[in-house]
């Protein structure tokens, strides 16, 4: 079916509002390159101390009682992909309720909200650009931690992955749109995207296998959307299992993002109605 | 009322200068304030305060609970040759209550002119009659006492879930060793605080400081592991030293991966960063007035 003029200059104008909100977001992060080089290097300094850790205890590269949890020897590895999934965490979830909140310092907030089109498609360029940027610091403390640490990958691994990553991002997207919401209503969302980060941090498997908590702590960990994709990431990284043989995690991972999606864009919209009836979308 | 010229210059108060008792309280008397006004700031927030109380809780579970795994148990043959013990979960305590002071230096001095900045209240600190490093110190002071009950709770949960063997007669001179850390500690504060006046994105300096500082500090591993260069540069920092001296007192059998005194090391790395700081922190503070960049963020 032929789609009418309105509707191609919708589909357009919408394309529009999110590649230039894309680029305009590119371009902050590009005026400030030192922010650039911080996120794609550092963040392998703060796993850097847990491979110092494991050489300490462990007396070597490989460990046995590591293995009988977690299905691997190889720690340096594990902790390499939580590192590098959990940065995505720490760039999605902080990035996108920031944004909204620099946009209301900037006293640039009140135009972006008066513009004739849907903020859903802002909000979807400004979560483009941050997952772009992610992936980008992403690939590079990888390759950084190939060549330094002698992680070994295949690259037929790494579609797969990649697929896996994406799901990661959108069940993150509608996180941080609860976050952008917040920011809306309550302008600080820092304590809340923190708190949630200690969620993150501490149920799940980043550091260690889900299996070593307690069991109470292992459920709220199943509810989280980085465990499924740090436990496919790594069976499909470390031990050789096949996409199709990981369909319930696969599965439970795209249940929490069509929840955390459809609660995103709900608070979202509500918290946006509220803060303009109230007149507060410019505070700060 | 309006009051005439002559009324405001009865009432003007001298900038006080020389080094005199009336001063020195004086100065005392700004840090407290700056440590009760930095306390007030917290409690008007109590969420994000709650938070920071737990945060060396959640912060150090994952070191715990990833030494556990890779050891399955808490005790470690590998840990036992290079430093004597064996009990991970001391070692790993022992070493995780730095981080949290490492984080008061370098975040909460080196960001107390920042924090300033950002509530706009930096110009108006500058022009009263008092050093502007009493303000980093009253920071220093709350961050201290703030990250101290951190601590605290840290400790009480270890010994609550883990269990806590720690040899309790060394706790003296263990503590003699901290406060001479912590001095050092704030020199090192002073220059990031210097720093990141002069610096728009300052964050990136505190938190490269602090990431360098956590690797060169023995916190989850002993020293031995670290490259011999690493070695040798962890020695310029108070962390390591304070590190190793806490765990020689604190810690059943504990054997020191390095051999000196300790407490003379903390002692001159204590006088060399504060003097240091002090220096860099009046160069940047009239740098920052000649050229006027005091607003600039």
């Amino acid at each position: 079916m032929m789609q009418s003029a309105y509707e191609q200059s919708s589909v357009r104008s919408n394309f529009f509002v999110v590649w230039n909100e894309f680029v305009k977001n590119m371009k902050f992060l590009m005026a400030y390159p030192i922010i650039f080089v911080f996120w794609a290097v550092f963040p392998i300094f703060w796993f850097i101390p847990f491979i110092l850790q494991g050489q300490a205890f462990v007396g070597g590269l490989e460990s046995a009682s590591f293995a009988q949890i977690a299905g691997t020897e190889d720690y340096i590895s594990f902790i390499v992909i939580g590192a590098v999934l959990n940065s995505y965490v720490n760039t999605l979830l902080y990035g996108m309720g920031e944004s909204i909140r620099r946009e209301a310092v900037q006293g640039t907030l009140d135009y972006v909200f008066a513009a004739p089109c849907n903020k859903a498609y802002v909000l979807i360029g400004k979560a483009l650009s941050e997952s772009v940027s992610s992936t980008i610091f992403a690939v590079s403390q990888l390759t950084i931690s190939v060549l330094l640490f002698g992680v070994t990958f295949t690259l037929e691994v790494m579609f797969p992955v990649f697929f896996i990553v994406i799901l990661l991002i959108l069940g993150l997207y509608g996180l941080s749109l609860v976050l952008a919401a917040v920011s809306l209503m309550y302008k600080q969302s820092h304590d809340v995207s923190e708190t949630i980060g200690y969620f993150f941090y501490i149920f799940s498997p980043v550091r260690y296998p889900i299996e070593s908590l307690p069991s109470w702590a292992q459920i709220i960990g199943k509810l989280i959307p980085l465990t499924y994709a740090l436990i496919i990431v790594r069976s499909i990284m470390l031990l050789g299992t096949s996409l199709t043989e990981m369909y319930w995690e696969i599965f439970a991972l795209l249940i929490i993002d069509a929840v955390l999606i459809a609660a995103g864009f709900y608070m979202f919209n509500w918290m946006e109605e509220k803060t303009k009836r109230s007149g507060t979308i410019s505070h700060h | 009322m309006e009051k005439n010229n002559k009324d405001y210059r009865l009432r003007e108060v001298k900038c006080p200068s020389g080094f005199t008792w009336a001063n020195v309280k004086a100065e005392l008397r700004a840090i407290w304030e700056a440590n009760v006004k930095a306390w007030k700031i917290d409690f008007a927030y109590p969420v994000s305060f709650v938070r920071q109380l737990i945060s060396p809780v959640v912060f150090m579970i994952p070191y715990l609970l990833y030494g556990l795994v890779l050891i399955g148990g808490t005790y470690s043959e590998n840990l036992a040759q290079l430093v004597g013990t064996g009990d991970v979960v001391a070692f790993i305590f022992t070493g995780y209550i730095m981080m949290g002071f490492i984080g008061t230096a370098v975040w909460a001095m080196g960001f107390s002119m920042r924090r300033e900045q950002w509530f706009g209240t930096l110009e108006a600190i500058y022009v009263t009659p008092a050093s502007r490093l009493g303000q980093v110190l009253g920071m220093a002071l709350h961050s201290t006492v703030h990250q101290g009950m951190g601590t605290l709770i840290q400790a009480v949960f270890i010994y609550v879930t883990f269990g806590l063997g720690l040899n309790m007669s060394g706790i003296l001179p263990a503590l003699l060793i901290f406060a001479l850390m912590l001095f050092a500690l704030y020199g090192f504060g002073i220059v990031i605080a210097a720093v990141s006046m002069i610096l728009k994105e300052g964050w990136i300096v505190s938190d490269s400081f602090y990431s360098i500082m956590t690797i060169l500090s023995p916190v989850a591993y002993p020293l031995t592991v670290l490259p011999t260069l690493a070695q040798q540069a962890s020695a310029i920092f108070p962390t390591a030293p304070a590190l190793i001296g806490m765990r020689t007192f604190l810690i059943y059998d504990y054997v020191p991966e390095v051999v000196g005194n300790v407490f003379l090391h903390l002692l001159a790395l204590g006088i060399v960063w504060i003097v240091f700081g002090v220096f860099v922190f009046h160069l940047t503070d009239k740098y920052v007035r000649k050229k006027g960049i005091l607003k600039k963020y």
